[in-house]
């Protein structure tokens, strides 16, 4: 018997009922439409993205009408013998058991249409089956798909509400016996973004950790969940009244963390003349950060809150509505990786900076020449470079 | 071993040898003929010869024995005004020996101190006077404070001539054995904008392909050896696409080393380079401006880019209508 509690979660509570597919209810009454009226139509496309419930919404399709699944993939289509061997037949005549059939497609993305068979092979298979098929895929708006798309039935299923999905997670819960506090649950939902898959998979490897970890763990989510939630009032309120004035009062980051999550949000929110409107007052909060630094004027510090904050919420015309998946700030762990891989070259440069009077800095600012000079053998002999160095060397002269 | 490197192989070692400069040079060399400087700053743009008159100083006031009584220090390497006093302590705490009474520390890019540490530096140079000279650089001497400006001999190093950078390159080509064309000169010294060092570096690079060195060859070694271009990212502005401009800017920035001063630089030879109209270009002009000068004052180069990037992705889609 399979050990039940290494199943991922996101299988074992697999939707298996139309009332369980949480967020999907228009999707769930156009393919019930479709299913009366096959065969006008012979296929219905479900595309969305990952971790919506397309593959879920085809099986709840097939427990509900008591069918049998046969499912396909891309890669079978390349052979051609493969579907008509299995498909063809099934498609056409009733299975022997008398059982309803239901034809997947998963992820149609993958098929390929200069490839022998391929698209043209699953458009045969519409032509001619019995059974109504149902094709799932990210993307369905490639021109490859054009044929397709004719003779389809479309259904687009929209990311799940951060709602849907905590709702999701605490039915989990409930069925696994595992006390996660509120907050966390809310945490995993919104960072998911839609993703339903994704906040199960969360939650599942939140359960297993031990009790230190997972505080530390609560923690890091406690002060993303601080964060966003001051993202949310800055970026989604157009007034400025007394809570965003004290935005970041609760938030518990350092100035330069949250100048960084400022940053990084602002154009998913903000467009055009808002945008440009927004990064100005960044900016000024960013000189007024640096005379504090240089001049330890604290005084300023007033309004570099100012400009970080309420300036940002006033740069909008009009209120928001909705959630917005806010992004954790990547550029610092840019520059860290950057650094690792610039690592010869600074130690290039730092051997090339003593011979030549001049700084480390300067001589990577002039790497790019200079390492035109140091394709000279005896120099790179002069300098005593390592093997590693000259192969790096080597390796940007090529490129 | 000889210096395979041109720039240190034919970095001039007597005052004789420097080309331009002239005024300099003669105050100079009056100063070190008396066996007694006192601090010098030297100011003026790079590739100019400050480094190499300072150690020309060096080299007559101690003849072979330079080396014991020098001290090269880089203020943009070291970490922190304590490093560099540290050093300087370690290295002044003995008297010299021989007929010059003082050790020289020669402090290079010397503006690249904050105020606070060159208010440090100017007591460390009080406190070890009787024992060490100080010969400072820098690119602006209006960037040295005061107090130790006071306390120097200032010289400015002006931005070499054509015709005496041409003396330079013509003597290390008959030593090379190269010949040069004079377009092919022309484009060395356009692209150097002065700097010496960046000449022969360019020059030896060049030289390192073939010994006769045409315009077209020189062409090929500065489109290697220059960074990416940032109109790639200023395109990506005029379609809209915001997010795709910071991203390439952040490459460039990272990938070849490329400072945001020299960053808004390239961006503001380029705005006349780009399709929009002409009061559209001075807008863009006055805000490059604006935000060069929150550059210096701010703490966040690329902060202060983005804010740059935003008001041209505005600008792209006010002058399509």
């Amino acid at each position: 018997m399979i050990n039940q509690i290494n199943i991922p979660w996101s299988e074992k509570y697999r939707p298996t009922k139309y009332s369980f597919l949480k967020g999907q209810e228009l999707a769930i009454e156009k393919i019930r439409n479709f299913l009366k009226n096959f065969p006008k139509k012979k296929a219905i496309i479900l595309y969305g993205p990952t971790g919506v419930g397309k593959t879920s919404l085809a099986y709840v399709v097939a427990a509900e009408t008591d069918s049998e699944i046969l499912e396909l993939n891309a890669s079978d289509f390349r052979d051609k013998q493969k579907i008509s061997s299995v498909i063809g037949p099934a498609s056409i005549q009733n299975s022997l058991f008398g059982k309803y059939k239901i034809i997947l497609v998963d992820e149609v993305d993958g098929i390929s249409s200069s490839e022998k068979g391929g698209l043209s092979e699953l458009l045969a298979l519409i032509e001619k089956t019995s059974f109504p098929i149902i094709i799932t895929a990210n993307d369905i708006w490639d021109k490859k798909f054009s044929l397709l798309r004719e003779k389809s039935e479309l259904v687009q299923l929209k990311n799940l509400d951060y709602k849907n999905i905590f709702e999701l997670l605490n039915e989990i819960c409930k069925k696994e016996n595992i006390v996660v506090p509120k907050e966390v649950l809310l945490s995993i939902s919104i960072k998911a973004r839609g993703d339903a898959r994704a906040a199960i998979n969360d939650l599942q490897s939140l359960s297993k950790l031990d009790e230190g970890i997972l505080a530390k763990e609560l923690d890091e989510r406690n002060k993303e969940q601080s964060i966003f939630y001051a993202l949310h009032a800055i970026f989604k309120f157009a007034k400025i009244d007394d809570r965003i004035l004290r935005v970041y009062d609760e938030v518990n980051m350092t100035t330069d963390e949250i100048f960084l999550w400022i940053e990084e949000n602002i154009p998913l929110e903000y467009k055009g003349e808002e945008l440009a409107k927004a990064f100005d007052a960044l900016s000024r909060a960013d000189v007024f950060r640096g005379r504090v630094h240089r001049q330890q004027h604290w005084r300023f510090l007033v309004y570099q809150n100012f400009f970080i904050g309420p300036a940002i919420a006033a740069s909008k015309k009009y209120n928001r509505t909705g959630m917005t998946n806010y992004r954790k700030p990547l550029r610092i762990l840019k520059i860290w990786l950057q650094n690792q891989r610039n690592k010869k070259k600074l130690s290039i440069s730092e051997k090339y900076a003593k011979f030549c009077h001049i700084s480390k800095k300067q001589a990577m600012k002039d790497f790019l020449l200079i390492r035109l000079i140091l394709k000279n053998k005896k120099i790179r002999k002069q300098l005593k470079l390592t093997q590693e160095e000259e192969e790096y060397l080597d390796k940007t002269l090529d490129s | 071993m000889t210096n395979e490197i041109w720039t240190e192989k034919y970095r001039p070692k007597k005052f004789e040898e420097v080309v331009g400069q002239e005024e300099v040079i003669k105050r100079v060399k009056s100063l070190v003929n008396s066996l007694n400087i006192p601090h010098l700053l030297f100011a003026g743009p790079a590739g100019t010869g400050k480094s190499t008159v300072a150690l020309i100083v060096v080299k007559e006031l101690f003849k072979e024995s330079w080396r014991e009584n020098y001290l090269e220090l880089n203020a943009s390497d070291e970490r922190g005004i304590d490093v560099i006093r540290q050093k300087v302590k370690d290295f002044a705490r003995t008297r010299a020996l021989g007929a010059v009474p003082f050790k020289v520390i020669f402090l290079d890019e010397a503006d690249a101190l904050t105020r606070e540490a060159q208010q440090a530096l100017r007591r460390t140079m009080e406190n070890f006077t009787n024992t060490c000279r100080f010969i400072l650089s820098c690119n602006y001497s209006s960037k040295i404070i005061d107090p130790i400006q006071s306390r120097c001999v200032v010289f400015r190093f002006q931005l070499l001539e054509k015709k005496s950078i041409k003396k330079r390159i013509d003597l290390i080509c008959a030593s090379e054995s190269l010949t040069i064309t004079p377009e092919a000169f022309d484009a060395l010294y356009e692209y150097s904008e002065g700097d010496c060092r960046r000449i022969i570096n360019l020059l030896q690079a060049t030289a390192s392909i073939s010994p006769n060195i045409t315009i077209d060859l020189i062409n090929t070694i500065v489109s290697q050896a220059k960074p990416t271009d940032v109109r790639i990212v200023l395109d990506y502005c005029l379609a809209g696409d915001f997010e795709n401009a910071r991203k390439k800017l952040l490459d460039i920035m990272l990938k070849d080393s490329v400072s945001g001063t020299d960053i808004i630089k390239a961006i503001q030879k380029e705005i006349w380079n780009l399709k929009i109209d002409e009061e559209l270009k001075v807008k863009l002009t006055e805000k490059t401006g604006e935000i060069e000068f929150r550059l210096v004052e701010g703490s966040d180069e690329f902060i202060q880019l983005e804010a740059l990037l935003a008001g041209f992705v505005l600008a792209g889609k006010k002058g399509k209508v």
